[in-house]
């Protein structure tokens, strides 16, 4: 421990020299940007950035580019909040009640607690970092093929709880966002599936053309549809800052996302957005007034919003302590560092102590500076809302269409976006709740991959799913949690979600 | 007489500055050169083409790019430039998987994504043997135990690659054949995955490239067995080649290198391939390799267009011996 504090504090001091503070704010207020942008996240931010850094020292490089990481996931509940495009994929279910909240009046209230909970989130996970990072990497490569099988099933169970309406509508929206996710080359055998000749499609459906068509587009679409013009939202400076009801609501959600993130960000895949996704459905789960949930609950963006930034910094666990990437962004972060000739590896810890503990307290001076930022920023971007609907909704086409185009230069995620965007709107009119499919195509192709690798590993025997202790662990728990359910289910017959649905058709008739 | 000696001159000058425009106007390069890398930022492809990239900029003194254009595992981009402009000002920088691409399209009969003649190779600028590691808790000392014990088991011993008829896969398949063994393949989405994989414990071997495993050799996780190359790998000297050991058709490297689009007209192609030249002897561009810790091998004209030849087709053999996996059972 003593040890661990002459570390830091020898980190700090690195990190609060001039330059690697610059480089740091340069980071956190680039990845605030293109976590602003809708479309444009934070691996394209980050790429787009390589090359700038291949001048710097690698110290310099990776705390600008993690600035990058952590700070886009400040800015991504911007937009989504406010104009319910998700600003980048990890804030797809800020949407849903942070926009909510923004059409109650809510909206400055929600920025603050999504900074505010991101804040705690971040810090609070680097401790994790700093303290944890070899065993915990340890623990995570523990992880091959079955555990992840068995993780996604009990993810998949999580869906369920995601919808506020129709249990049978949410489960019909997953079901459609696992068939997107098959398209693509099949990884075990190579085949391409439903590309009909566009090579393009090889790679599938990626999920920031999905998630911005399926909300962005398909609500722009449906505004204009709409008789008469929504009233423009005039906040008040006074309503810019959560209530004390409001914070106590915040507060068990930011704890909890922030745990359920950082572990979930060291196990590789799109942790963030997975973990974004898991923070929801829990908070949903515990809630006493889960009936709140898609009309401007609190807790559904609180929870979210921290577990996405705290899987960033779960993220940098196995790349800081084995040099294993967790997932495109660390990837790209590994090889920033590579470019300088330090080699990662399990030995990065002892070999580049300046590089690592460095940038552990970088990490802590970049998430202050980014509240300090952020915080003021609410006020500003507040007043998008003022701007009319006929200037904001082009424009907003615009920066959407430049975002999906930039994340990989390609034309063919544009028309996916514009697709899926109409697919969302048509589903709005019929009153079907779009987050599931995000989810459907995010997991099915990790799904499928990972039962079929460990049916190679196991030369097709299902017990491998039973033989390994962490596997037969996560499915067990799984079924306990259908169990239950069936136990509920058989007791009361309507459960909530019933009740509300026949509620609303009352309200309607 | 001043008059017509003066009009003289202007019409000599004329005449020789019209071979001088029309030049002027074809000088190569006159705008941003584009040099598109099929893959992500941070891989083997982005990392060399960025450096190629810089060097090339300081000897042609023209400003180059480097686009990722990415997708269907290099297919995107390398389609990309395939159908674009044969002006020299879109270039590709291509690993082995340029003439795996079209053999696998060929094994699923679909139209392929583009052909490998649609390309002029301009120069190699490194080539990386594989070297195949086990984790240092398996039994296999050297690489005549692996392939006894293979032998002995087969289907049984598991390794990671990075996808199906990918770099690495290819690497292991030529082993296969060249030792007569069948090992258990198990696909993951990339190289990372595959490192993770092994280091997890979840699969017995990898081929890999030496600088991603060098740092777990070192530290003790791994064990390096033998290498895919023609020479031994300069930074593990004790390990020896596959050809060494008596089975010369295991030769497999991850490659890479310039191609323009077929069509390039030659006057642009010499100029660039002395401008590579020029510019791998860069010193700058030395560092950065060696950073990367990947050995420059550069090769151009006849040179390359031999090791192409025989690379693709040790390549088209090999995804032909594999097949369409579905059809085996």
């Amino acid at each position: 421990m003593v040890e661990t504090l002459g570390n830091l504090a020898a980190g700090f001091s690195v990190a609060l020299s001039p330059p690697i503070l610059f480089y740091a704010f340069v980071g956190c207020l680039i990845g605030t940007l293109v976590g602003v942008l809708p479309g444009v996240g934070p691996l394209a931010g980050i790429s787009l950035l390589l090359p700038a850094t291949f001048g710097l020292d690698a110290t310099r490089a990776i705390v600008m580019l993690a600035g990058i990481y952590y700070g886009a996931m400040y800015g991504g509940s911007t937009t989504s909040i406010l104009m319910r495009i998700p600003g980048e994929a990890a804030s797809v279910m800020t949407c849903i009640d942070g926009y909510a909240m923004a059409r109650k009046g809510r909206g400055g209230a929600a920025l603050s607690i999504a900074a505010v909970g991101s804040y705690i989130a971040g810090t609070v996970s680097i401790v994790g970092l700093m303290l944890l990072a070899p065993p915990l990497a340890a623990f995570a490569l523990r992880f091959g093929p079955p555990e992840y099988t068995a993780l996604y099933v009990l993810g998949l169970l999580v869906l369920a709880y995601m919808s506020s309406g129709s249990m049978l509508k949410s489960l019909a929206m997953a079901a459609l966002g696992l068939l997107l996710g098959m398209i693509g080359i099949d990884q075990m055998t190579g085949y391409f599936r439903y590309a009909y000749g566009v090579v393009e499609l090889g790679d599938g459906l990626g999920v920031v053309p999905v998630a911005v068509g399926l909300f962005g587009i398909a609500e722009i679409l449906a505004t204009a549809g709409q008789p008469t013009p929504p009233t423009v939202i005039k906040p008040k400076l006074r309503e810019l800052l959560p209530s004390r009801q409001e914070w106590r609501e915040a507060n068990w959600p930011i704890w909890r996302g922030t745990v359920l993130g950082f572990f979930i960000g060291i196990l590789p895949g799109s942790a963030h957005i997975i973990s974004s996704f898991v923070s929801y459905a829990v908070e949903k789960r515990v809630s006493r007034r889960p009936e709140e949930f898609g009309h401007g609950a609190v807790a559904g963006v609180a929870g979210p919003e921290s577990a996405n930034n705290s899987a960033t910094s779960g993220a940098m666990v196995p790349m800081l302590a084995l040099g294993v990437p967790s997932g495109p962004i660390p990837a790209v972060m590994l090889a920033a560092i590579m470019v300088h000739g330090v080699a990662p590896g399990p030995l990065l810890i002892q070999q580049q102590p300046a590089l690592f503990w460095g940038f552990i307290a970088s990490m802590y001076v970049g998430n202050v500076m980014l509240l300090i930022l952020n915080l003021p920023l609410v006020g500003l971007f507040v007043n998008i809302l003022r701007v009319p609907y006929p200037y904001l909704y082009p424009a907003i086409l615009v920066f959407a269409t430049l975002g999906v185009y930039a994340v990989n230069n390609s034309v063919v995620d544009v028309w996916i976006m514009l697709a899926t965007g109409l697919l969302g709107w048509v589903l709005r009119k019929l009153d079907f709740e779009t987050a599931p499919i995000v989810l459907g195509v995010v997991l099915a192709p990790m799904i499928e991959l990972s039962l079929r690798q460990s049916l190679a590993m196991s030369d097709g025997h299902y017990a491998i799913f039973l033989q390994r202790p962490i596997a037969a662990t996560l499915l067990a728990v799984g079924a306990v949690l259908v169990l239950l359910n069936l136990y509920t289910f058989a007791r009361r017959g309507l459960d909530w979600r019933s009740r509300l649905a026949l509620a609303e058709k009352g309200e309607e008739a | 007489m001043r008059q017509t000696r003066a009009l003289a001159l202007i019409v000599l000058l004329l005449a020789l500055a019209a071979p001088l425009a029309a030049v002027a106007q074809e000088a190569y390069p006159s705008r941003p050169i584009t040099l598109v890398a099929p893959f992500p930022p941070g891989g083997v492809a982005d990392l060399t083409a960025r450096p190629v990239a810089a060097a090339l900029e300081k000897v042609l003194k023209n400003p180059i790019g480097v686009v990722n254009k990415t997708g269907a595992a290099g297919a995107v981009g390398m389609q990309f430039v395939a159908t674009s402009k044969p002006d020299g000002y879109t270039l590709l920088l291509a690993l082995s998987s340029i003439s795996i691409i079209p053999e696998a399209d060929k094994i699923f009969d679909r139209p392929p994504a583009f052909t490998v003649d649609q390309f002029v190779p301009i120069a190699l600028i490194s080539a990386d043997p594989t070297i195949l590691v086990v984790p240092a808790d398996k039994p296999w000392k050297t690489a005549k135990d692996f392939i006894e014990d293979a032998k002995k088991r087969p289907g049984q011993i598991s390794y990671s690659s990075s996808g199906i008829y990918g770099t690495l896969h290819m690497a292991m398949e030529l082993l296969s054949h060249a030792a007569g063994i069948k090992l258990r393949h198990i696909p993951t989405p990339g190289a990372g995955p595959a490192l993770t994989a092994i280091l997890g414990g979840h699969v017995d071997a990898l081929a890999s490239g030496p600088a991603v495993v060098l740092p777990h050799i070192k530290s003790g996780k791994l064990r390096a067995l033998a290498g895919w190359g023609d020479k031994r790998v300069a930074a593990l000297p004790g390990v020896p080649t596959f050809k060494e050991l008596g089975y010369p058709d295991a030769e497999f490297y991850i490659w890479a290198g310039v191609f323009a689009p077929k069509g390039t007209p030659e006057p642009i192609l010499a100029k660039l391939r002395e401008a590579l030249k020029a510019a791998v002897a860069e010193p700058d561009f030395k560092a950065a390799m060696d950073k990367l810790e990947t050995p420059i091998a550069f090769k151009q004209g006849a040179d390359f267009q031999k090791f192409f030849d025989a690379d693709a087709r040790r390549l088209a053999d090999g995804v032909r011996k594999v097949g369409r996996v579905e059809d085996k059972k």
